[in-house]
């Protein structure tokens, strides 16, 4: 077979939508957790005046520099001035209307409309703390824009059962949870290549630096200088499997320990760092990226056939 | 069959972009001595910075509507930076302290205020943008702003004081020494009314 052939059939492979209802109950609970976790700061990080940690305007003027069309909450306030809502409201408003995207999308009721608007809101209310982003924020985006566009609902589903609407073909579901692959393994890729070009990865000095460096110093450095032996071999294979995380999670033998070392760092950053929000969200990530078929084996489910034959059939119901 | 190409086309592009950027970005950390790599080979790696942000679209000019597409698409998809946390080294750690000056003399110290550890997990980042600016007018501006917000806290105070330092963390064996964290002084603004912009003092 040709390789582009083979790479077509690869990127296009039938799948079921076991990794799309882990996705959009994920990133779901996701959006919650970030309402929940921001609201008594919510204000204070995208207020424009009083008290602010940094202007919204100021924030925005920097983003809208980039480009246009980069979206933010300026847009939505001044929707609101028009109808005569004041910014704090509007703010507040973005706050609840995320909150119920994230229920929405958790029982999965209305998926497709509701993954676009969460899609947009968090971006935008991203967009205008941009100076008081970090790392979790940038993944957060990631996942609801491939939720966005992969083909909703699945299976768990509301509007599955209730609004008898189907998922189209399953190449769709296999081309998007190729892309989250794809986008997972050169994460890992240049995150592991970094790490190892810096000297402290290799005698565990950043990893005493990054969990005793404020404000993720949830660990005393009294007990964490107990198991100075532990740091420079958990740095190397830190390394090791970011960097190898391409090539293993591929491979029949080692893709499931591989995986699961992987998730059990993620869980160590949780706790270790007290960074919760981004250890959920990696492990939603790779969970719906590589988990079902490799942690646990799914079965296809029954009416979505046999391998896919050729041409793009569409469901009735879409 | 049409759909299937669009598809594979946003696929390419897609992927391309973060293959650029996140190369893009690997370069510049090594022509800023910031790896193990050598950096002084002639700016090559320099070099491949400039070559890899022709490539990832960024050579061109700002108001560029193709460069603003692109950026905007960038940002939407959130590719527009390169995934390299704590990476190649764990960066400072930075800190801001108020001093509030009374109309008796009297002076309050405070620091940013958050009330979830979620929103302070954000100061730290922007303390971090503040500290790694090379723009005095930027991290300047940022200052004023954050302390504008703590003077809230200080209604009556006349003058406050913002002082902005890193955290110097000890290795291992300094720790196991008895050395403890120590505070060092970077830049320090002067405020005598709210509205006023600040002076500053730089060590």
């Amino acid at each position: 077979m040709r390789v582009p052939g083979r790479l077509l059939n690869w990127l296009f492979s039938p799948e079921s939508d076991h990794w799309l209802s882990i996705l959009r109950i994920g990133f779901a609970f996701q959006l919650v957790l970030y309402c929940v976790s921001l609201w008594t700061d919510w204000n204070q990080l995208l207020a424009s005046t009083g008290g602010a940690f940094v202007s919204r305007d100021l924030t925005e003027a920097i983003v809208s520099l980039e480009s246009p069309l980069i979206p933010r909450l300026g847009w939505f306030v001044a929707v609101g001035k028009t109808i005569g809502l004041g910014e704090p409201m509007v703010v507040n408003f973005v706050w609840y209307c995320l909150f119920v995207a994230g229920i929405l999308l958790a029982i999965g009721l209305f998926c497709r409309p509701i993954a676009g608007a969460a899609w947009l809101l968090h971006l935008a209310a991203v967009k205008s703390g941009n100076l008081a982003t970090y790392g979790v924020d940038n993944f957060v985006t990631i996942g609801l824009f491939y939720l966005m566009l992969s083909p909703l609902p699945d299976r768990l589903a509301l509007d599955f059962w209730w609004r008898h609407r189907k998922s189209r073909d399953r190449r769709w579901l296999g081309f998007f949870r190729r892309v989250l692959q794809v986008h997972l393994c050169l994460i890992y890729f240049f995150g592991g290549l970094t790490k190892v070009l810096g000297r402290g990865w290799w005698d565990g000095t950043n990893l005493w630096r990054a969990l005793t460096r404020p404000p993720f110093d949830i660990i005393s450095a009294d007990v964490l200088v107990r198991f100075k032996c532990v740091f420079p071999i958990a740095g190397i294979g830190i390394c090791l499997l970011e960097i190898g995380y391409p090539f293993f999670v591929w491979h029949r033998r080692v893709r499931r320990p591989w995986l699961a070392a992987i998730l059990l760092m993620h869980i160590g950053i949780g706790v270790a760092m007290g960074m919760y929000l981004f250890a959920s969200v990696m492990i939603v990530l790779n969970l719906a990226a590589f988990g079902p078929g490799i942690l646990w084996h799914h079965r296809q489910p029954a009416d979505d056939g046999g391998p896919f034959s050729g041409s793009t059939v569409c469901s009735p119901n879409n | 069959m049409c759909r299937k190409n669009i598809y594979l086309a946003w696929f390419a592009l897609h992927f391309f972009l973060i293959t650029a950027i996140s190369i893009r970005e690997l370069f510049s950390l090594i022509a800023d001595g910031l790896t193990i790599i050598p950096s002084h080979t002639d700016g090559a790696w320099s070099q491949a910075e400039k070559i890899t942000s022709v490539i990832a679209g960024q050579s061109l000019a700002p108001s560029d509507p193709a460069r603003k597409t692109l950026v905007g698409y960038m940002h939407a998809a959130g590719i527009e930076g390169a995934f390299g946390f704590f990476a190649p080294n764990v960066p400072e750690s930075y800190k801001l302290v108020f001093e509030f000056r009374y109309p008796d003399g009297r002076v309050e110290e405070d620091l940013p205020d958050v009330q979830s550890h979620a929103a302070g997990l954000r100061l730290g980042s922007l303390l971090d943008r503040i500290g790694r600016s090379n723009s005095e007018q930027f991290r300047r501006v940022l200052i004023w702003m954050l302390t504008s917000g703590a003077w809230n806290r200080h209604p009556d105070a006349v003058s406050a004081r913002a002082v902005f330092g890193t955290l110097k963390l000890p290795d291992l064996d300094q720790f196991e020494r008895g050395l403890k964290p120590s505070y060092e002084f970077l830049y320090a603004y002067e405020f005598t009314a709210r509205v006023t912009f600040p002076d500053s003092t730089e060590q």
